[in-house]
């Protein structure tokens, strides 16, 4: 069994250190780029030389090794962290025609270096493991989280997501289709009707073990899928639900993925039209963009809700009438084809 | 936890095109490691390299894999991945089952198009066919959508050891229940982006590569792929079975982002965890399949761990002087030696190897032999201190 006990997030709101979602920041030119901390934390030589999804990292990861609690591991999912230097030095490579280089920006290409990196600075030996399966890369570092602690009942782990704009993907991914492009200022978002998203970037951050008590929430059920066929959603959500579900239970709310992609609406409401008349419906990509791992931020968001943390009616779509939501249910859904379920449960 | 089998296996690289060649080959001796002759790259002529000599057209012909975007990566992975479950005679039925699993690893995936990708960065309209190809993940999503699977499906980058770790978290998909039988492995082409990154880094060999020689000069880049599946013992019936996986360990070195401590503590736990794991002692292992790069850093400090761990280490070499490093691929390319190692009851020899390195003494395998095996072990050690163990048993 998995609990939340400790999160922190870097997102392109006002999310850290400190928390105040109330005032939605904007995108700037129609990218949703994350609010970063001085990083007190991290010694000025070793930022430096940090890219950005490795700085943003571990600075959402050290208030978190920086507890008391010995870690067993560091388990982090991200589809393009790394692709920055990856790009850097492939400019490098193809202006100075395969010269001189330095290897720098090649050894971060990895997105493996932020777990190695993290891995380093707390000194930590344990099991560490980087997962970039795309839209799932989170997804199954949660995965992953739940079976080392079926495994390993007493460990603690560092369980985390890091995705980040850079020129390169930013480039890529818009020629590919994936973003809007005219400008969709707030939640006007959802409302486009036109085809793509707004791109953002973000790290989150979590500490994960068994034990319940003082726990910020509670895993009770994980689900991926590959499919571009919503019905085929539907009936998988239909079968997650009776399964995880505790029976008598309801869903009190649903953290929807939903990022104003007209062609992603039909998945969206195939499971909404699914749930009770009295689920409540959260959203949460115009504060953070669409990244390959932004589903990290909704389990920090559902982590905030069970603590009673106020929501601003931005993030709103549909009220719900319990003032304490016993069960949140996070949708996720990567380009139509990858999709995640996550059944969080109050722990209190 | 339940005993896991690996019933199929598939294999290509630069000594060979399926699990059969390949063991010949290394029985052989013979090593796949030559000139450049499918890349342009400004190296070619100094650097050799493992590279398998078929054309990305041939492979595309061959496997009758003609999708807009596939990438040279993509087709090796998929030749090695229709070797194993055809091997394993996988129908499709399971093979669209939901709990067949696939995890694969990859660290250069679509990223072999250098230069479209190179041009598709500067574009603003436009793009060329692979937008959707330079990412990692798109070797398991195209198998997933080629065989229609529904199983659980991953993939994992944690650099040189990401598919020994795609093989470790297959199997435990397997022991919590979320999956039957899972399809692990791992590819990597060749591409001018890890040339010149691993030349920028100066542990690139002019020679053929000579794991453990006091005179190594640097590894050589290869490229291929492998895959496994693994079953439960239940589900196996009267199939055949290669090898029972025992041990696996994942640890980190905490010490570098691209070089091992000098007390290799990553490589110590690793081996050790795999022992635990397995429930053997260092004793048991009768050959290790080592990570052996042919660098200055890596043989040194794992031999090291391995007279730390075992005192009197047992025969060991490296098939990177056969195949040269593969990457991403490397950790199933030899978890299928270390399995022929078993099956065959043989050890493979280290090419190429001439004295021991001085602060160590250690010698490794230098010559072909028939030997009597239970259990094996194969190292993968990566960039970001990423180590994993693997330790396979006689079925």
């Amino acid at each position: 069994m998995l609990y939340i006990h400790q999160t922190t997030c870097i997102s392109a709101q006002q999310t850290f250190p400190n928390r105040e979602l109330e005032t939605l920041h904007d995108a700037t030119g129609n990218k949703l780029l994350a609010i970063e901390p001085s990083y007190e934390g991290i010694p000025k030589s070793a930022l430096r030389r940090m890219s950005k999804p490795v700085r943003m990292g571990v600075g959402a990861a050290l208030p978190i090794t920086g507890h008391s609690t010995e870690l067993d591991g560091i388990i982090i999912g991200t589809a393009n962290a790394g692709m920055e230097d990856c790009f850097h030095f492939l400019k490098q490579m193809v202006e100075y025609n395969e010269g001189l280089l330095t290897p720098g920006n090649f050894v971060q290409s990895t997105p493996n270096a932020l777990a190695g990196q993290l891995g380093m600075l707390k000194q930590n030996k344990g099991y560490n493991i980087t997962h970039v399966h795309l839209g799932l890369a989170f997804e199954n570092a949660l995965l992953d989280a739940v079976m080392r602690l079926e495994e390993y009942p007493t460990h603690n782990y560092l369980l985390g997501a890091v995705d980040d704009i850079s020129v390169y993907n930013y480039a890529i991914n818009l020629l590919d289709g994936r973003f809007k492009a005219e400008q969709v200022p707030g939640t006007g978002l959802y409302n486009s009707g036109t085809p793509g998203t707004i791109p953002g970037e973000g790290a989150t951050m979590f500490l994960v073990n068994t034990v319940k008590e003082n726990s910020l929430a509670k895993l009770v059920g994980l689900e991926t899928i590959h499919s571009k066929d919503e019905a085929e959603i539907a009936h998988q959500l239909k079968i997650f639900i009776d399964k995880s579900l505790p029976a008598n239970e309801t869903i009190s709310l649903l953290i929807s993925g939903e990022n104003g992609d007209s062609r992603l609406m039909k998945f969206y409401t195939a499971c909404e039209d699914l749930l009770p008349a009295t689920t409540g419906i959260v959203r949460y990509k115009h504060m953070s963009g669409e990244y390959p791992t932004a589903v990290a931020m909704a389990l920090w968001i559902a982590c905030g809700i069970f603590q009673k943390d106020a929501l601003p009616a931005h993030m709103i779509k549909k009220e719900w009438p319990q003032s304490e939501p016993g069960y949140i249910l996070i949708y996720n859904n990567f380009k139509g084809a990858q999709h995640s379920f996550i059944l969080l449960s109050n722990p209190a | 936890m339940g005993k896991i089998f690996v019933t199929g296996m598939g294999v290509i690289s630069a000594i060979g095109n399926s699990v059969a060649e390949n063991r010949m080959a290394l029985a052989a001796g013979k090593c796949g490691i030559s000139q450049l002759e499918l890349i342009d790259s400004k190296f070619k002529q100094q650097l050799p390299c493992g590279e398998i000599k078929i054309t990305t057209e041939d492979l595309k012909t061959k496997l009758q894999a003609n999708t807009k975007g596939i990438t040279r990566t993509t087709l090796l992975a998929l030749h090695a991945f229709g070797e194993a479950i055809k091997d394993a005679e996988l129908t499709e039925e399971i093979l669209s089952a939901p709990g067949t699993a696939l995890i694969s690893a990859s660290t250069v995936g679509g990223m072999c198009l250098t230069e479209e990708l190179y041009q598709d960065a500067q574009k603003t309209a436009g793009g060329s066919e692979y937008l959707s190809s330079y990412d990692c993940s798109s070797i398991a999503m195209y198998l997933q959508e080629r065989y229609q699977m529904k199983g659980h499906i991953n993939t994992i980058n944690t650099a040189c050891s990401s598919s020994a770790n795609a093989i470790m978290y297959g199997a435990r998909l397997i022991n919590s229940g979320r999956a039957n039988r899972a399809i692990v492995g791992g590819v990597d082409s060749l591409s001018k982006f890890t040339i010149n990154g691993f030349n920028a880094l100066h542990i690139l060999s002019a020679a053929t590569c000579t794991p453990f020689d006091e005179d190594r000069k640097g590894l050589n880049l290869g490229e291929g792929a492998a895959f496994l599946v693994l079953e439960k013992q239940e589900d196996i019936g009267n199939k055949k079975v290669y090898a029972e996986l025992t041990g696996y360990c994942n640890s980190n070195d905490a010490f570098h982002p691209s070089s091992l401590s000098a007390e290799g503590d990553g490589p110590f736990l690793a081996m050790k965890g795999a022992l635990q794991q397995a429930g053997l002692q260092p004793g048991n292992i009768g050959f290790i399949n080592a990570h052996g790069t042919g660098t200055q850093n890596n043989d040194e400090v794992e031999s090291k761990a391995m007279l730390r761990l075992f005192n009197t280490p047992p025969p060991f070499a490296s098939t990177k002087s056969n195949v040269g490093h593969t990457l991403g691929a490397a950790g199933a390319i030899e978890a299928v030696y270390s399995i022929l190692n078993l099956q065959h009851q043989e050890g493979y020899p280290a090419l190429n190897y001439k004295k021991p390195i001085s602060s160590t003494g250690l010698v490794p395998a230098d010559s072909y032999k028939k030997m009597q095996l239970e259990h094996t072990m194969s190292n993968s050690f990566g960039f970001g201190g990423n180590c994993t163990s693997l330790i396979f048993s006689k079925a």
